[in-house]
C-alpha cells in the first residue's frame, strides 16, 4: 500500500506572527463581546507582591542579661522566577556578663575594659564575677538574590553586614542548587566568606598576658571561609529529608577580648588573672540531618540532628524536635519544641590556672562557652491566621516562648580551699517572641 | 447568540485544598477532566472562579459539540446546501479556521471530519480501502465551502468540526473571564490544555505532561510562570497492519495518516488557541514537526 | 591541671558521621524515591517547607551562637556578630 507523499513546507516563520494575529483577532472579538459581563479588576496595590515577616524577641538570662531584638524580613518573587530577600535586625543587649574569672571566697575587683576608674567593679565573695556594665547595640542588614539559571538550576547570592560598638562583620555567600529526578532530589553547594573587624573598648589584649598590666594592642581582625554540600530528597508523599555536610575555617584573632582566666594557688586563693589565649585558627566540620513528616492534616513533625567537631577538641551533638498541631481547619496551630544539646570541652578550656603550672599548649580560656555542658530548650509556639492586608489572602500572628537551660558536665578537681563554692552555675534563660507575617 | 450568563454548571462544584495556598475546583467538560487552580486561601473566590470557568466551558461545549442535536454544529449540518447566517462567535471561529487553513497550506482543515466515516482507529488491522478514501476526497476541503462572514454555505455531504480548536478556545475564553475578575495567580487546565496568568508566590506552576509510552521518564515536569500550554498527541489510537502503524493524525489533503507524526507535542505560547494550533500543525507536519516548531521560534517539547 | 579526659565515643561519633554521609550518598542516587508531580499536596504545605519559620530559626540560631560553641548545619556556620 503506497502512502501519499509527505506534507509540503508551509510558509515559514511569518506563519507564527500571522497565527498570533489570527488568535488575537479571535479572542479579542470574544473579549469584546463578553465585556459587559466582566467585573472590575481587583485592586493590585504595591504591597501585594512583597511578603513581609517580622518578629520582636525579648531575651532574659539568669536575671542578668536582657536583650530586645526586632527583626524584619521582606521577600518578593518576580514573574521570571527571580527572587529578592531583604532583612534587617536590631539587637540591644544590656546587663551583666561573666568575665571568665572564677568565684572566690574573697571579694574581687576588676577594671572595666575601658579602663575608666568609674567603671571598675567589685564582685562579692561567693558570687560569679560578672561585668555589670555590659551594654551593646547591634544593627545588621542582609540581602539575598535568587536566580533560576536553567529550568533545574538555581543560583543564589547574598551578603550580610553587622555593626556594633566594638565589632563589625561582613559576610558574602553564593550557592547553586540543581534539581533532578523530577524535582524529587536537589543537590546544593555553597560557599561563604566572613570578614570580622574587632575594635574592643580599650584595645585588644595581648593573648595570655597579665590582666594587671593591661597590655593592649590595636584593633584585630578574623576571617572565615565555609563550604556546604547538601542534598534534599522527597522520600514519600509525606516525608521530606535534608542532609548537609559543611566545613568552615576561621583565622585571625579568635579570642574574646574581655575574657580573663583566674590564676589560683594551691589553697584556692586567686593570685591574679590573665587574658585568655586561643589558637589563631579554628576548623569545624558538621553534618546535619533534618526530616519533615506530614503525618496528617493536623500533625506534622520536624526532627533534626547535628554533629559537629572542630580542631579545638570540641564535639557536639544536637537534636531538635518540633511538633505542629493544627486546629480549626488549619487556621491556628500550637507547636511545642524540644532541643537537646551537648558539647565537650575545648582542649585548652580551663576554669582556672594553678599558679604552679602552665597549660601544655600555652592556650587557655575559661569561657564557659568552650566548656563541657549540656543544654535543654523547651519551647511552645502559638500562631493564628488573621484577615490579610489589602488584597492579600491572609496574615499570621504568632507568639512563642522558650526556656533554655545549660548545665555543666565536667567538674575539675579544685583545691580544698574552694569547696563549698558553686563554681559552675550554668545558665537559665527565657526567650519570648511575637511575630507577624503578611 | 450572545454568551449566556445565567446557566448553572452541570454539576455541583466543590473547592478542594491542594496545598497551603492552593485551592482547586474540578468539573468535566468537553469529555475531559477540567480544573481551575487558584493560589489563595479564599474559598469563596475559588468557587466563584471555578463556577465561571465551568459555565463557560460547558456553554462552549454545548454550543459546538457534534454529538448534540441542539448545537450550532448540528444546525449547520441540518442546513447543508443553504446559505445561512451564523452568530458572531461562530463567525469568529470560522474566520480563525479559515486563516489557519491558509497559513498551513490546507493542513489544518475543519472539514476533515468526514474521514471518520472511513477510518476507525480501534487498534485493529482494518485499514480502509483506497477507494473508500478516494470517494471521500470531494467532501474534504475548507476551500469548497462558501464563507463570507457571517454567511456560510456548507455543500451537501460535508461536515464542520470545531473539535480541533474548541478546547483551546474554551481555555482562552475562561481565562479572559477569570483574569478580569481577579488578580490572584490562577491556572486553568482543561484536560491538558492550560493557561496561567502569573506564578504563585513560592515559584512557578509545576505542570506534569504525560508522555505516551511508559518510559523511564514517563512524566515531564514543566515550570509555567504565565501563558498557555497545549499538548497534541498520537497516543493510543492507531491501526496496525502488515507491520505498518497508521496513526490517527490524518492529512486532510490526502485522506491518509501523516507518516512519522510525532507521538506527543507540547507547545507554549501566549494563548491556548495559538499553542493548540501550533501543536496540531506540528503533528500534521509529520517528520518535519520539530523543524516546523523551531522555525516558529516557540518553546516546545516533542516526542517522536 | 587542665582537663584531659577524652571521650571514648569519639570513634563512634566518627563512624556515625561516615554512616550519615554514606546514607546521603545512596539517598541522592536513588532515582526511584520520590513522588509524581500531582502527589505534592502535602509537601506544598507551609509546615513542610524546610525553611518554614525562618525568623524563629534566625533568632534561635543567634541565641545558640552566643551561648554555645557550635553553629550552623542547616546553613553557613558563621555568626556575623560579636557575641561569641
Amino acid at each position: 500500500m503506497q502512502l501519499k507523499p509527505g506534507a509540503r513546507r508551509p510558509k515559514a516563520a511569518n506563519a507564527r506572527r500571522q497565527l498570533m494575529a489570527a488568535s488575537c483577532a479571535l479572542l479579542g472579538a470574544a473579549g469584546a463581546r463578553g465585556q459587559q459581563s466582566g467585573t472590575a479588576p481587583a485592586d493590585s496595590g504595591l504591597l501585594e507582591d512583597w511578603s513581609v515577616d517580622s518578629a520582636l524577641a525579648y531575651y532574659h538570662e539568669n536575671g542578668r542579661i536582657r536583650a530586645i531584638e526586632p527583626v524584619v524580613d521582606v521577600s518578593k518573587v518576580f514573574a521570571d522566577g527571580q527572587a529578592l530577600n531583604l532583612n534587617a535586625t536590631f539587637d540591644s543587649l544590656s546587663g551583666s556578663s561573666p568575665n571568665g574569672a572564677l568565684t572566690s571566697h574573697t571579694a574581687q575587683t576588676f577594671s572595666s575594659p575601658s579602663g575608666k576608674a568609674s567603671h571598675s567593679y567589685i564582685t562579692a565573695p561567693g558570687q560569679l564575677p560578672v561585668d555589670p556594665h555590659y551594654q551593646d547595640e547591634r544593627i545588621a542588614v542582609g540581602a539575598n538574590w535568587t536566580l533560576p539559571v536553567t529550568r533545574v538550576d538555581q543560583l543564589s547570592v547574598g551578603a550580610k553586614l553587622s555593626d556594633e560598638h566594638d565589632f563589625f562583620s561582613v559576610t558574602v555567600n553564593a550557592s547553586i542548587a540543581h534539581d533532578f529526578n523530577e524535582k524529587n532530589t536537589t543537590l546544593s553547594f555553597g560557599i561563604s566568606n566572613e570578614y570580622d573587624s574587632l575594635s574592643p573598648i580599650g584595645g585588644a589584649p595581648v593573648p595570655g598576658s597579665d590582666y594587671a598590666l593591661l597590655e593592649k594592642t590595636g584593633g584585630k581582625t578574623k576571617d572565615g571561609v565555609g563550604a556546604l554540600l547538601g542534598v534534599t530528597q522527597v522520600m514519600t508523599r509525606i516525608w521530606l529529608t535534608e542532609f548537609n555536610i559543611s566545613v568552615d575555617r576561621f583565622k585571625g584573632y579568635l579570642n574574646d577580648p574581655y575574657k580573663i582566666t583566674s590564676i589560683i594557688d594551691s589553697a584556692g586563693n586567686t593570685t591574679g588573672y590573665e587574658f585568655e589565649s586561643r589558637p589563631d585558627q579554628r576548623t569545624r566540620k558538621s553534618a546535619y540531618w533534618e526530616n519533615r513528616v506530614g503525618w496528617s492534616e493536623q500533625f506534622s513533625t520536624a526532627l533534626s540532628l547535628r554533629y559537629m567537631s572542630d580542631d579545638w577538641g570540641i564535639r557536639s551533638d544536637t537534636a531538635q524536635l518540633h511538633v505542629r498541631w493544627s486546629l480549626s481547619d488549619r487556621h491556628r496551630y500550637i507547636e511545642p519544641t524540644l532541643r537537646w544539646y551537648r558539647q565537650t570541652a575545648a582542649d585548652f578550656y580551663t576554669p582556672f590556672i594553678l599558679s604552679t603550672q602552665q597549660p601544655a599548649t600555652g592556650y587557655e580560656s575559661a569561657d564557659s562557652r568552650l566548656g563541657a555542658f549540656h543544654a535543654l530548650t523547651y519551647g511552645l509556639k502559638y500562631a493564628q491566621k488573621l484577615p490579610g492586608l489589602g488584597s492579600r489572602p491572609e496574615s499570621e500572628f504568632s507568639v512563642r516562648a522558650e526556656y533554655y537551660q545549660q548545665t555543666f558536665d565536667e567538674r575539675m578537681a579544685v583545691p580544698a580551699g574552694l569547696s563549698g563554692l558553686d563554681l559552675y552555675p550554668g545558665l537559665k534563660a527565657v526567650l519570648v517572641q511575637v511575630g507577624w507575617r503578611f | 447568540m450572545a454568551a449566556s450568563a445565567g446557566n448553572a454548571p452541570d454539576e455541583a462544584l466543590e473547592v478542594e485544598a491542594r496545598g497551603e495556598h492552593l485551592l482547586a475546583v474540578r468539573f468535566t467538560a468537553m469529555a475531559s477532566p477540567c480544573e481551575v487552580l487558584l493560589s489563595s486561601t479564599d474559598r469563596s473566590a475559588a468557587l466563584a472562579m471555578g463556577t465561571l470557568a465551568a459555565r463557560e466551558a460547558q456553554r462552549i461545549e454545548k454550543k459546538f459539540s457534534r454529538y448534540r442535536d441542539d448545537s450550532v454544529t448540528a444546525w449547520i449540518h441540518e442546513n447543508r446546501g443553504a446559505r445561512i447566517e451564523v452568530d458572531e462567535e461562530t463567525a469568529s471561529l470560522i474566520d480563525f479556521a479559515s486563516r489557519c487553513f491558509e497559513l498551513s497550506d490546507g493542513l489544518f482543515d475543519i472539514t476533515s471530519g468526514v474521514l471518520r466515516r472511513a477510518w476507525k482507529f480501534d487498534g485493529s488491522d482494518r485499514v480502509p480501502e483506497p477507494d473508500s478514501i478516494r470517494s471521500l476526497l470531494p467532501l474534504l476541503g475548507f476551500d469548497k465551502l462558501e464563507w463570507r462572514s457571517p454567511h456560510l454555505m456548507l455543500p451537501s455531504g460535508m461536515e464542520l468540526d470545531f473539535g480541533g480548536i474548541g478546547k483551546e478556545y474554551a481555555v482562552d475564553r475562561a481565562y479572559d473571564l477569570l483574569a478580569s475578575a481577579r488578580a490572584a495567580p490562577f491556572l486553568i487546565n482543561f484536560g491538558g490544555d492550560l493557561r496561567a496568568n502569573r506564578p504563585p508566590p513560592h515559584g512557578p506552576w509545576q505542570v506534569g505532561i504525560e508522555r505516551p509510552d511508559a518510559d523511564r521518564e514517563a512524566t515531564m515536569i514543566l515550570d509555567l510562570e504565565h501563558g498557555a500550554l497545549a499538548t497534541s498527541g498520537d497516543s493510543r489510537r492507531y491501526l496496525l497492519k502488515d507491520g505498518v502503524r497508521y496513526g490517527h493524525i490524518l492529512d486532510p489533503r490526502t485522506g491518509w495518516p501523516v507518516p512519522d507524526a510525532p507521538r506527543s507535542v507540547t507547545v507554549a505560547a501566549s494563548s491556548c488557541t495559538e499553542a493548540g494550533l501550533l501543536s496540531t500543525l506540528a503533528l500534521l507536519q509529520g517528520a518535519r514537526g520539530r523543524e516546523f516548531l523551531e522555525e516558529q521560534g516557540v518553546r516546545f517539547w516533542l516526542l517522536s | 591541671m587542665t582537663p584531659t579526659k577524652r571521650n571514648e565515643i569519639l570513634t563512634l561519633k566518627s563512624l556515625g558521621f561516615l554512616l550519615l554521609l554514606f546514607g546521603a550518598a545512596t539517598m541522592g542516587g536513588c532515582a526511584s524515591l520520590g513522588v509524581q508531580p500531582w502527589q505534592r499536596d502535602v509537601l506544598a504545605r507551609e509546615d513542610m517547607r524546610l525553611d518554614a519559620d525562618p525568623l524563629d530559626a534566625a533568632i534561635d540560631d543567634h541565641l545558640y551562637f552566643s551561648k554555645e560553641a557550635s553553629s550552623g548545619g542547616r546553613s553557613f556556620a558563621g555568626g556575623g556578630c560579636g557575641c561569641n
